[in-house]
C-alpha cells in the first residue's frame, strides 16, 4: 500500500483536503479546532514523507549492491496522473532548422510526480518543519480572528510546496511556484487591517512579480531549445547543446527567477518587509521552505547550469554578495525578526554560493546548509516569536533585556539555535558550514579559482560576521539588566507547552542533525543518486585531501571562537564600547549603510518605483480624461439615435400600414436601380 | 398513361414503403395530437390537465419519428421530393423540425409551468401552439407556391390568436388585432407577389420556375419581365420578411410582445422566427441555384449546367442586395431602437427583431457564394442552423425567466428586478449569462454562433454587413448589460422586494436547465456544428 506512488499523491494532497476543509468549516464548525485537521493532515504528510525516503534508501542500496552498475545512474520514479495540456505540433522546426531535437513539437505537459533523492529530502524537511510550525502556532495564533483562515492558509501552503518540490517538468514548477508565492502573499497581509502588513505583502508579491518574469522567459527559452519542457528531457538534451548561448540564457533567466523567490541581491529588498506577517509564518515561509524554492531549483537544474559555467558564476557571485551584504545590515538592525530575516538572506547566499562551485560536493553542501538551516533558523524565528509573544508584541531589542530567567525553554533553545547557526563544534550549522567553506575551498584551486578564493576569504569574513549579529541580540534580549516593556504587562512568562514543544524539537534537531548526517555519510550519499546529479559524477574528482579538512574547519572554529568572544566582549560590556566602534565605523559611512540597509529601499524607490507611478498616473489621468470622455460621447449617440427612431412606434395601425407601403416603394427604387 | 396507373402511382408514392407519409409521420403525428386533444377535452373533462399530458406525448413521438436514426449508420439519404414534388424532404428539413419540435417541448413545459392559462383555455392553446407548428413545418419544407402561402399562413393565423388569448386584457386584444391586420395585409402582398412570379414563369413549382426563369434569362428578358419579376420577388420578400420582422414590416413585433403574455412571445420570436428562416433559405437555395431534382413536368434544365448557374447571377445578385439591406437595416434598427426600452419584454422585441437581422446575413452570405463555391454557401447555411439551433436557448431562457418574474411580482419592468440578484442569486446569474450570450461574449454559446455568422460573411466577401454586424454586437452590448446592471447593481426599491425564487425550485431548476446548454454549447460546438453541418449537406445540388 504504501508504495512510492501512493505516497508521492498522499504527501500533498493530505494538507489540500485539510485546507479546504477548514475552508470550508472554519466558521462554522470548526472555529477554535481549526488548527485539528491542517496538523493532522501535515503530521500524517511527514510520516509519509519519512516512509518515501525510506523506500528511496531501499533502492539505493539494491543499486549500490549491484555489482555492474555505476554510481552515476540516479535513482528516480516518475508518476504521471494525467495530461493536462496537449497540443500536438504545437510548433514547427526551429528557426535553424534543426529537426533531430527529441519531442519536438508536441507541447505535451503531464502533471506528472517526481520521488529522487532530491525531492524526498525536500519532502522530509519541509513536511517537518511545516508540521513543528503548526503545533507551534496552535498557541501563537490562539484567540485570533482569523485562526481558521490561518490554518487553511497554512495547509495551502504546504501542498503548493510538496508539489512544487515533487514537480516534474517546469509548467507545473511554475505554476506551484506562483501559488507559494500566492501562499506568501496572503500570509505576510494575514493582519490585513494593518497597513504596513498590507504594504509588505504587495511589496514581496511584485518583487517577485519581477523574478517571475525572468523565471517565465527561461521556460519559454527552454520549449523553444529543447521542444520539451520535461526535466528529464530537458537535462537528457542538454549535452548536445553544449556552448549554446541559450543554454547560458536560460540560466540567468531561471536564476533571476531564484533571486526573487529566495531574496537574493538586488531582488532581496521584499524580505525584511515580509516580517510583518505572523511570526510562525516568518518560519516556515520566510525561513524554512519556500525561500529555498530558488535554492532547489537550481539544484534541480544543475545540468542546465553545468552545461553554461559562465552562469555558475553568476550563481557564485550573487550569492557572495549577497551573504555579505546581509550579514553588514543584520549588525546593526533593531528588530529582532528582520536581523533574522537578514541573517537568512545572508545564508541563501551561502546556499547559493555552494551551488555555484558547480561541483557534487559544493551542491550537496549547499543542499545540507538547506537542511541544518531550517532547522535553526526555524528555531530562531519560533523563539523570536515567543519573546513577542510574552513582550506584548514588542520586538525591538533596545527595549527588552534580561529575560533569561523569564523565559527559560526560550532563553535555552535560542542558545542552542545561535550557537548552531555560527556553527559551534559540533552543531548542525557547522557542518554543513564546514562543508561550504570546504567546497569552495576546493574549488579555488581549479579554472576560475580567482572568484572563489575571494568568495572563499568572503565566507570566512561571514564567520566572523554572524558571531556579531547574531550573539548581540541574545545578550541584549536575554542577558544583562532586565528590561520589560510596558505593552507586556505585569505577567511576562513563559510560552504555553504547545509553542515550547516544537522549539525543544527544533532545538534537538540543531544541535544533532549536522552531525548525524556528517558522520554516516548517509546525507550525501543518498542525494548523489538524484538524477540531475549524474552529470556532475562523471566529472567527478579525487577526495578531498584530509589536511584540507582538518585545516579548513580549524579555520573556521577558531574565526567563529574569536568571533564570539569579541561579541560577548561588545554586548555584554557596557555600551560605550559599542558605540565607539559604531563611529570608528561611521569613518567610511559603514555603519549608516548598515543602518540604512544600504537604502536599497529609497534607490528602488526613485529609480523604479517613482517613474513608474508617474506613468500610471499620467496613464490614469488620459484614460479619465480623453478616453472616457470620448467613449462617453460616443455611448450617447445610439441612446440619441434610438429616442429618435421611437416615435414611428407610435401603436397605430394606420401609421404603420403606411410605413410598410412605403418600406415596399423605397426597396422597389433602390433595386431598381 | 391511364387514369388506373396514375391512381397507382399516386398511391405507391404516398404510401408505398419509404413513401410521402413516411417522411411526413412528424407532422401527422401533431395533427393526430390536435385532435386527442380536442377529443379529451369533450371525452376525460374530469382530467384536468389532459391538453397538456398529450400535447407532450404528442411532440415527444413527433420528436421520435423526425429524429434521424439511420443517420447514425452514416447513411444521410439525397433531398427528394414529396407528395409530388409539393414538399421536399431533405436534411435541412429534417434538423430544423427536429429544433422545432425540440422547442416546443421545452415550451410546452414552460407554459404548463407558468399555468398562465387556466384549465379551460389550457386545451385551446396547445391546439393553437400544435396548428402553428404544423404550418411551420410545412415553411421550412416549402417546394411549391402554394405550400409556401399554405405554411405562412398556417403558422400566422394561430398565432394572431395566441397573442389576444387573454381575452379580458385591452391590451392584449389590441396587440391581436393589430397583428392580425398586419398580417393579413403582409399575406394580400405576399399573395400577390407570388401570383405575378407564377404569371410570368408559368408555373407553381419552385424549382420548375427557377427552370423557367433560366430559359428567360437564357433567351435574354425583356424590361417589362425584369420590372414583373423584381416586383414579384420583393413582394414575395415581404411576406417573409413579415414573419421575420424585418425592418420596415417589424411594426409589429414590439407591440404584440409586450401585449401578448411572455410565453406567446417566447413562442412568436422562436419558432416562428426559425420557420421564416428556414422558408427564407429555400426560397434562396431554389432560385438562385439550378436545382438537381427531377421535375414532374419533364422540364430539363438547358443542357449546360455552368451556362445555368452563371444566367442566375443576376438573380442571385438581386437576393444578395434585397437580404443584406433589410438585414441591415434590421439589425441596427433593433438595437437602437432597445436602447432605453423599460418594459422586459418590449426590449426583448426589439432584441428579436436584432437577432432577426443577425440570421439573415448568413444567407445573404449563401446566396453570395452559391454561384461560385457551393461548400462555402452550405456553411453559411450551416452557420444559419446554428444561431437558430443557440438562439433557441438563449431566448427561451430569456423568456422564461421574464414570465416566472412575472408570476412573482406581477411586472414585467425592468426596474423592479432591482436587487434581484441579493433576492434570487441563481436566477440572476442565469438571467445574466443569457444577456450575455445574447451580446455574444464567450464563454458562452451565442459567441461560436456570432463568430460562425462574421466567418461566413467574411467568406462571402460581405465586407459592409460584417462592419454592420460587429458594430451592432458592439451597440447591444450596452442595453444586455443594463438588465445585468439593474439586477445586480442596483439597490432594492423600498416599497417593492424583489422575489425569492431559489435555484432548487421547480421554476428555478428549468430556468437552469434552460441556461445550461448556454454554457454548455459554447464547449460543445463540435456536436452544434455536426449537426448544423448536416443540415445544410443535401442544400444547393
Amino acid at each position: 500500500m504504501f508504495d512510492v506512488q501512493t505516497l508521492l499523491i498522499l504527501i500533498p494532497v493530505l494538507p489540500l483536503a485539510a485546507a479546504l476543509a477548514t475552508a470550508a468549516l472554519g466558521t462554522r464548525l470548526l472555529r477554535g479546532r481549526s488548527h485539528v485537521p491542517v496538523v493532522t493532515a501535515i503530521a500524517l504528510s511527514f510520516v509519509a514523507s519519512i516512509l518515501l525516503v525510506f523506500q528511496l534508501q531501499e533502492r539505493i542500496d539494491e543499486r549500490a549492491a549491484q555489482p555492474g552498475s555505476s554510481r552515476a545512474a540516479g535513482v528516480e520514479e516518475v508518476v504521471a496522473r494525467w495530461s493536462w495540456i496537449n497540443v500536438p505540433d504545437a510548433m514547427p522546426h526551429p528557426v535553424d532548422g534543426r529537426a533531430e531535437t527529441p519531442g519536438w513539437g508536441n507541447f505535451n505537459i503531464e502533471v506528472s510526480l517526481r520521488a529522487d533523492p532530491l525531492t524526498a529530502v525536500m519532502l522530509a524537511m519541509v513536511t517537518c518543519i511545516s508540521m513543528l510550525v503548526a503545533i507551534y502556532s496552535i498557541g501563537y495564533m490562539r484567540g485570533d480572528p482569523g485562526y481558521w483562515r490561518f490554518f487553511a492558509y497554512v495547509g495551502l501552503f504546504v501542498f503548493s510546496m510538496t508539489m512544487l518540490v515533487s514537480a516534474s517538468n517546469f509548467l507545473l514548477l511554475y505554476v506551484f511556484w506562483e501559488l507559494v508565492g500566492l501562499c506568501s502573499y496572503l500570509l505576510i497581509g494575514f493582519w490585513y487591517e494593518r497597513p504596513a502588513a498590507a504594504a509588505a505583502g504587495k511589496k514581496a508579491f511584485l518583487v517577485n512579480r519581477i523574478g517571475d518574469v525572468g523565471f517565465v522567459l527561461g521556460i519559454f527559452l527552454i520549449w523553444t531549445t529543447f521542444g520539451t519542457l520535461d526535466f528529464g528531457g530537458v537535462f537528457q538534451s542538454v549535452g548536445q547543446h553544449a556552448g549554446d548561448w541559450r543554454v547560458t540564457a536560460i540560466c540567468l533567466l531561471l536564476l533571476l527567477g531564484a533571486c526573487g523567490k529566495s531574496a537574493q541581491f538586488p531582488l532581496h529588498v521584499w524580505l525584511p518587509d515580509a516580517m510583518e506577517g505572523p511570526t510562525p509564518v516568518s518560519a516556515l515561509i520566510h525561513a524554512a521552505t519556500m525561500v529555498t524554492a530558488g535554492v532547489y531549483m537550481i539544484a534541480r537544474c544543475t545540468p542546465l547550469f553545468a552545461a553554461a559555467p559562465d552562469a555558475q558564476y553568476a550563481v557564485a557571485l550573487i550569492g557572495g554578495i549577497t551573504a555579505l551584504l546581509g550579514a553588514v545590515i543584520a549588525i546593526t538592525q533593531t528588530d529582532l525578526k528582520r536581523i533574522l530575516a537578514y541573517s537568512t538572506i545572508s545564508h541563501l547566499g551561502y546556499m547559493f554560493v555552494a551551488l555555484g562551485t558547480g561541483t557534487l560536493l559544493g551542491i550537496t553542501a549547499g543542499m545540507f546548509h538547506l537542511i541544518t538551516h531550517a532547522f535553526f533558523k526555524a528555531l530562531l524565528f519560533l523563539g523570536a516569536g515567543s519573546v513577542m509573544h510574552a513582550a506584548g508584541g514588542v520586538i525591538d531589542i533596545r527595549r527588552l533585556g534580561g529575560l533569561r530567567r523569564r523565559l527559560p525553554v526560550t532563553y535555552w533553545t535560542f542558545l542552542a539555535g545561535c550557537l548552531s547557526i555560527v556553527g559551534v563544534v559540533p552543531l548542525a550549522g557547522f557542518w554543513s558550514k564546514d562543508a561550504i567553506l570546504l567546497s569552495l575551498h576546493d574549488r579555488s584551486g581549479l579554472f576560475g579559482g580567482g572568484l572563489f578564493e575571494i568568495l572563499y576569504l568572503t565566507t570566512l569574513l561571514g564567520v566572523v560576521l554572524i558571531d556579531f549579529y547574531m550573539f548581540r541580540p541574545l545578550f541584549l534580549v536575554f542577558h544583562g539588566q532586565e528590561k520589560i516593556p510596558p505593552e507586556a504587562g505585569d505577567h511576562l512568562h513563559e510560552s504555553p507547552g504547545s509553542m515550547t514543544a516544537p522549539l525543544v524539537v527544533l532545538a534537538f534537531g540543531s544541535v544533532v542533525v549536522g552531525a548525524y548526517f556528517e558522520w554516516t555519510h548517509g546525507f550525501a550519499h543518498f542525494l548523489s543518486f538524484t538524477p540531475s546529479f549524474e552529470c556532475l559524477a562523471q566529472s567527478g574528482h579525487a577526495a578531498i585531501d584530509t589536511a584540507d579538512k582538518w585545516r579548513v574547519a580549524t579555520i573556521g572554529s577558531v574565526l567563529t571562537a574569536i568571533g564570539i568572544a569579541a561579541a560577548a566582549m561588545l554586548y555584554l560590556g557596557s555600551g560605550k564600547a559599542v558605540a565607539r566602534l559604531a563611529r570608528a565605523m561611521n569613518v567610511f559611512g559603514l555603519y549608516s549603510l548598515s543602518y540604512g540597509k544600504f537604502f536599497f529601499d529609497p534607490i528602488y524607490n526613485v529609480l523604479v518605483v517613482w517613474p513608474l507611478l508617474s506613468v500610471a498616473r499620467l496613464a490614469a489621468w488620459f484614460d479619465c480624461m480623453a478616453i472616457d470622455s470620448l467613449v462617453d460621447r460616443c455611448g450617447r449617440i445610439p441612446k440619441l439615435a434610438g429616442a429618435a427612431l421611437r416615435p414611428a412606434q407610435n401603436g397605430l395601425v394606420q401609421f404603420y400600414a403606411l410605413a410598410m407601403v412605403f418600406g415596399v416603394l423605397v426597396l422597389l427604387g433602390i433595386m431598381l436601380m | 398513361m391511364n387514369f388506373d396507373q396514375l391512381l397507382q402511382n399516386v398511391v405507391g408514392d404516398t404510401i408505398g414503403p419509404g413513401g410521402s407519409l413516411w417522411a411526413f409521420r412528424p407532422e401527422m403525428t401533431l395533427c393526430a395530437t390536435i385532435i386527442a386533444v380536442l377529443l379529451a377535452k369533450i371525452i376525460l373533462p374530469g382530467w384536468k390537465s389532459s391538453a397538456y399530458y398529450i400535447t407532450l406525448a404528442g411532440l415527444l413521438a413527433a420528436c421520435f419519428f423526425a429524429f434521424p436514426w439511420s443517420w447514425q449508420q452514416g447513411d444521410m439519404p439525397a433531398a427528394k421530393t414529396i407528395f409530388t414534388g409539393m414538399l421536399i424532404a431533405d436534411s435541412f428539413t429534417v434538423v430544423v423540425r427536429g429544433l422545432l419540435l425540440g422547442f416546443a417541448v421545452l415550451f410546452t413545459t414552460f407554459t404548463q409551468m407558468t399555468g398562465v392559462w387556466d384549465r379551460d383555455d389550457q386545451a385551446e392553446f396547445f391546439v393553437l401552439m400544435l396548428g402553428s407548428l404544423v404550418g411551420m413545418c410545412l415553411m421550412i419544407s416549402a417546394n411549391h407556391i402554394l405550400v409556401v402561402m399554405l405554411g405562412v399562413e398556417m403558422a400566422s393565423v394561430p398565432c394572431y390568436v395566441l397573442a389576444g388569448m387573454k381575452r379580458n386584457q385591452p391590451v392584449s386584444s389590441e396587440a391581436a388585432l393589430k397583428y392580425a391586420v398586419f398580417g393579413a395585409g403582409a399575406a394580400g402582398v405576399m399573395l400577390f407577389g407570388l401570383s405575378l412570379l407564377a404569371g410570368v414563369l408559368g408555373s407553381a413549382q419552385l424549382p420548375t420556375m427557377t427552370a423557367r426563369l433560366i430559359q428567360i434569362i437564357h433567351q435574354g428578358v425583356s424590361p417589362d419581365q425584369t420590372l414583373v419579376l423584381s416586383l414579384g420577388g420583393l413582394m414575395l420578400m415581404v411576406g417573409v420578411a413579415f414573419k421575420l420582422s424585418a425592418v420596415p414590416f417589424h411594426f409589429w413585433a414590439p407591440d404584440v410582445f409586450e401585449g401578448a403574455t411572455a410565453e406567446v412571445a417566447a413562442f412568436i420570436s422562436v419558432a416562428s422566427k426559425a420557420a421564416a428562416l428556414g422558408l427564407l433559405v429555400r426560397l434562396v437555395a431554389v432560385f438562385s441555384m439550378p436545382s438537381g431534382l427531377t421535375f414532374p413536368e419533364g422540364i430539363s434544365l438547358p443542357p449546360d449546367q455552368l451556362a445555368a448557374v452563371a444566367d442566375l447571377g443576376a438573380v442571385r445578385q438581386y437576393i444578395v442586395a434585397i437580404v443584406s439591406l433589410l438585414a441591415a437595416v434590421t439589425c441596427t434598427f433593433g438595437n437602437l431602437a432597445a436602447y432605453g426600452q423599460t418594459n422586459m419584454k418590449r426590449l426583448l422585441a426589439y432584441s428579436t427583431i436584432a437577432h432577426a437581422g443577425y440570421m439573415m446575413m448568413p444567407v445573404a452570405a449563401a446566396a453570395a457564394l452559391v454561384g461560385s463555391d457551393v461548400l462555402g454557401a452550405r456553411e453559411a447555411v450551416a452557420a444559419l442552423v446554428i444561431y437558430i439551433a443557440i438562439y433557441l436557448f438563449m431566448n427561451l431562457a430569456a423568456f422564461a425567466i421574464v414570465a416566472f418574474l412575472r408570476n412573482a411580482t406581477g411586472s414585467e419592468e425592468i426596474a423592479d428586478y432591482a436587487g434581484l440578484a441579493r433576492r434570487s442569486p441563481g436566477l440572476a446569474v442565469c438571467m445574466a449569462i443569457v444577456m450575455f450570450s445574447l451580446v455574444g461574449l464567450p464563454p458562452l454559446a451565442g459567441f461560436p454562433a456570432k463568430m460562425t455568422v462574421f466567418l461566413a460573411l467574411i467568406d462571402a466577401k460581405l465586407w459592409a454587413l460584417l462592419f454592420v454586424g460587429a458594430l451592432n454586437t458592439l451597440l447591444s452590448l450596452f442595453y444586455y448589460l443594463r438588465v445585468v446592471k439593474v439586477m445586480v447593481i442596483s439597490p432594492e426599491p423600498l416599497h417593492r422586494e424583489a422575489p425569492t425564487i431559489p435555484l432548487t425550485s421547480m421554476v428555478g431548476s428549468y430556468c437552469a436547465l434552460l441556461t445550461v446548454p448556454v454554457v454548455a454549447l459554447f464547449f460543445l460546438f463540435g456536436g452544434v456544428l455536426y449537426w448544423a453541418r448536416a443540415a445544410a449537406h443535401t442544400l444547393f445540388n
